[in-house]
């Protein structure tokens, strides 16, 4: 980039106007002398005048100025009679003289001041320029990491620069990607030991600015210069206007790559749903032939297709529970969780296991009777955890105990509550019991299933904000208590059913 | 009764074959297809008695089956299913669909259902405004309207009154939370699920011998209620 306005031209090229205008004036000082005769004040004082503006322009006011002094004095020494001395005779001439020196400084200044004013507006005008072509450029990138190399390019060129890059942060994780011109690296980069503070006039080789959005700090700009990097006030405006620029596009490869994860994730999604369907039907309907088939065989007498019967009926429920499982685990268990009641689940859940509690009699306990007890969950699914903890305490019973289940509130919670007369569960085994496929080690393996049931209650409840625990019963046994948040049931709705 | 015709619809030939089994103990004339089409076309040719509808075809939704049957029939539909998703058995109900059963089903609980629905359809013409029902030691008149347990006046509100009569009126069939609103309430503004699930329980309370394990007030879970009239 080159300048040709005063303040900031090179000394060399300074110093060739200032020859070549003493010069100037030289030549015009000689060439008066000539005709110094047939001379008047005035025709020396235009001609004087004329040198002075041309010098002011072309090498600035300092030039300007010192033109001026020098010829004032040649003015005065050459002529003004009588010549070739300081004295001056006629005091009218000391007005001539002084008129002269006053308007070629006050020209000089003013010729300084609307080239610098044309200057300052030449260089406005290219900055917004090139901000509007960056703005159109950026804005045009089919592709956000485009967008972001032309600003970095940009950003490069107009200042002159050997080297800019911008760091840009993951929301994803902690690291950081690297743009340059050359492209934006898809792996992550070492942070550089420390980001400066950002110091336009500090002087050194480099330095890093941060990078913000509407507050955000998106990424850092590192620009590098290997002569020092000093700034003029002009550029440092147009680095903050380009900064912004960066951080918009590293925004914008920000929110793209958001996006494009997004995406994956739910065609994952939609990719498992569909298998899980496609495994549930190619399963279930084959399970389904089969123990139709051995029922009606086991009708005509043949007990081994009640075997079959039965071993379909342990098939489907793996298969339901490893459907369960794998929908808990991938976070696809979309909980319809609304406003429900207690005694609804309770009543829901005894008749589910009407049957399957072997010899274990059921007894149900609702708080208080005429409380209601509203909690805040998905029926269905809170329905299978209480389900599989009743058929968990059957299995480790005695077969005499009969299983309690109890519901109440406990402050903010709505807690259901399945207490069993089992050797209940040691310390140590108490976070394991809820992991999928562990047994507790003091149980024959034929008690049946896979340890899955646990591991899905647990996941059921944690997914609605609930929390499943187990404790040891006094007397003997496990307590296995699910919290749900409670909810305060409208007064309104009371009335209305009491008195409609 | 036995020129009863079912159809049986579902894509895979040894599930018809299995149904057809289920059905032969009930005197009635078993026809068959194999996609939603075919199933359209039979329903409307042959007008069965009952439809036992599989909802995996290959070539129309089942609940677009079921919405299209149900726009001219009042065939009772009693639809299978591999998968469990309670919004589709929702979504089942509200097309039209009387029944669901979940495979692997029991071929005896198939058999019962298809035999309660089958006697639901026989009756319903002839329903009428009905005279005092006795169940399980109570006396209801819907339309004085009374109810007396074990020979005790019990006193309803109204709209307990407007919900056992929805209930009663659908007896045997699962009816949605969303239809119960409506029937009851008139519109489905408001917390639906907490009105809902507060008069259940009040007329639970009253008109159930033990209302922590209802008889008659059943729970579908995630899908809604139904009025068993053979507890």
């Amino acid at each position: 980039m080159t300048r040709s306005v005063a303040p900031h031209a090179r000394p060399l090229v300074r110093r060739r106007e200032w020859i070549v205008w003493f010069a100037i004036l030289a030549a015009a000082t000689g060439g008066m002398l000539a005709f110094r005769t047939q001379l008047n004040e005035a025709h020396v004082a235009l001609l004087y005048l004329l040198v002075v503006q041309g010098g002011s322009a072309r090498g600035g006011r300092p030039l300007g100025f010192a033109l001026a002094a020098t010829a004032f004095l040649a003015f005065d020494l050459f002529f003004l009679p009588p010549f070739n001395t300081l004295v001056i005779q006629d005091p009218f001439n000391w007005l001539v003289l002084l008129a002269f020196l006053v308007t070629s400084v006050v020209s000089a200044q003013l010729l300084y001041r609307a080239q610098s004013e044309a200057e300052e507006a030449r260089e406005r005008a290219v900055e917004i320029d090139r901000l509007a072509a960056l703005g159109a450029e950026t804005l045009n990138a089919a592709r956000a990491e485009q967008a972001l190399t032309a600003i970095v390019a940009v950003i490069r060129s107009s200042l002159a620069l050997d080297d800019c890059a911008v760091y840009m942060t993951d929301a994803s994780s902690n690291d950081m990607r690297l743009a340059t011109e050359s492209g934006v690296g898809a792996e992550s980069v070492a942070i550089p030991d420390r980001f400066l503070e950002w110091d336009e006039r500090g002087g050194a080789d480099a330095f890093f600015r941060p990078l913000q959005v509407r507050g955000t700090t998106v990424g850092v700009l590192r620009i590098s210069r290997g002569g020092g990097l000093a700034l003029t006030p002009a550029q440092v405006r147009v680095l903050d206007a380009l900064a912004y620029y960066a951080a918009l596009g590293v925004e914008r490869v920000q929110l793209v790559a958001e996006a494009e994860r997004a995406a994956a994730l739910q065609e994952a999604h939609r990719a498992k749903d569909a298998v899980i369907a496609s495994v549930s039907h190619d399963l279930r309907t084959p399970l389904t032939t089969i123990k139709g088939l051995a029922h009606e065989i086991a009708k005509s007498g043949d007990d081994r297709a009640e075997v079959i019967e039965e071993e379909a009926d342990r098939l489907n429920t793996f298969v339901a529970q490893m459907l369960d499982l794998s929908r808990i685990a991938t976070g696809g268990a979309a909980a319809d969780v609304q406003a429900n009641e207690a005694e609804d689940l309770l009543g829901a859940a005894a008749q589910q296991v009407a049957g399957r509690l072997g010899e274990h009699e059921l007894r149900i306990d609702v708080n208080g009777g005429d409380a209601l007890l509203f909690g805040r969950f998905d029926f269905a699914q809170m329905l299978r955890a209480l389900v599989n903890l009743l058929e968990n305490a059957a299995k480790y019973s005695p077969a005499s105990a009969p299983i309690d289940l109890a519901a109440y509130r406990d402050g903010a919670w709505l807690v259901f509550e399945v207490a069993d007369r089992g050797p209940g569960v040691p310390e140590s085994e108490r976070g394991r019991i809820f992991e999928p496929f562990y047994r507790r080690g003091d149980r024959a393996p034929d008690v049946g299933g896979v340890g899955l049931g646990l591991a899905i209650a647990r996941g059921i409840v944690n997914a609605q904000g609930g929390d499943l625990t187990v404790s040891i019963r006094s007397g003997g046994g496990s307590v296995f208590r699910i919290c749900v948040p409670a909810i305060a049931v409208d007064d309104l709705i009371n009335e209305r059913g009491a008195t409609a | 009764m036995s020129d009863d015709v079912v159809l049986v619809v579902d894509d895979e030939p040894q599930i018809r074959r299995l149904v057809r089994n289920v059905l032969a103990a009930e005197h009635v004339r078993v026809i068959e297809a194999a996609n939603g089409r075919d199933a359209i076309d039979q329903a409307a040719a042959e007008r069965p008695a009952l439809i036992v509808l599989d909802l995996g075809l290959p070539d129309v939704q089942g609940a677009d089956v079921c919405r299209e049957v149900r726009g001219w029939s009042s065939a009772p539909i009693i639809v299978l299913s591999a998968r469990h998703s309670d919004q589709e058995k929702v979504a089942l109900l509200d097309a039209g669909a009387d029944d669901y059963m979940t495979k692997p089903f029991s071929s005896s609980e198939l058999q019962a259902r298809v035999r309660a629905q089958l006697r639901r359809a026989r009756l319903a013409p002839a329903a009428g405004p009905r005279p005092v029902i006795e169940i399980d030691g109570l006396e209801i008149d819907p339309v004085k309207p009374s109810l007396k347990r074990g020979g005790v006046a019990v006193h309803l509100t109204k709209t307990e009154w407007e919900l056992l009569r929805t209930l009663l009126k659908h007896a045997g069939r699962t009816l949605t939370h969303q239809q119960l609103f409506r029937a009851v309430w008139g519109n489905s503004s408001g917390d639906m699920q907490q009105y809902l699930r507060v008069h259940v329980r009040s007329l639970r309370r009253k008109i159930e011998s033990d209302p922590v394990r209802p008889k008659l007030i059943v729970t579908e879970p995630g899908v809604g209620y139904r009025f068993e009239n053979e507890p």
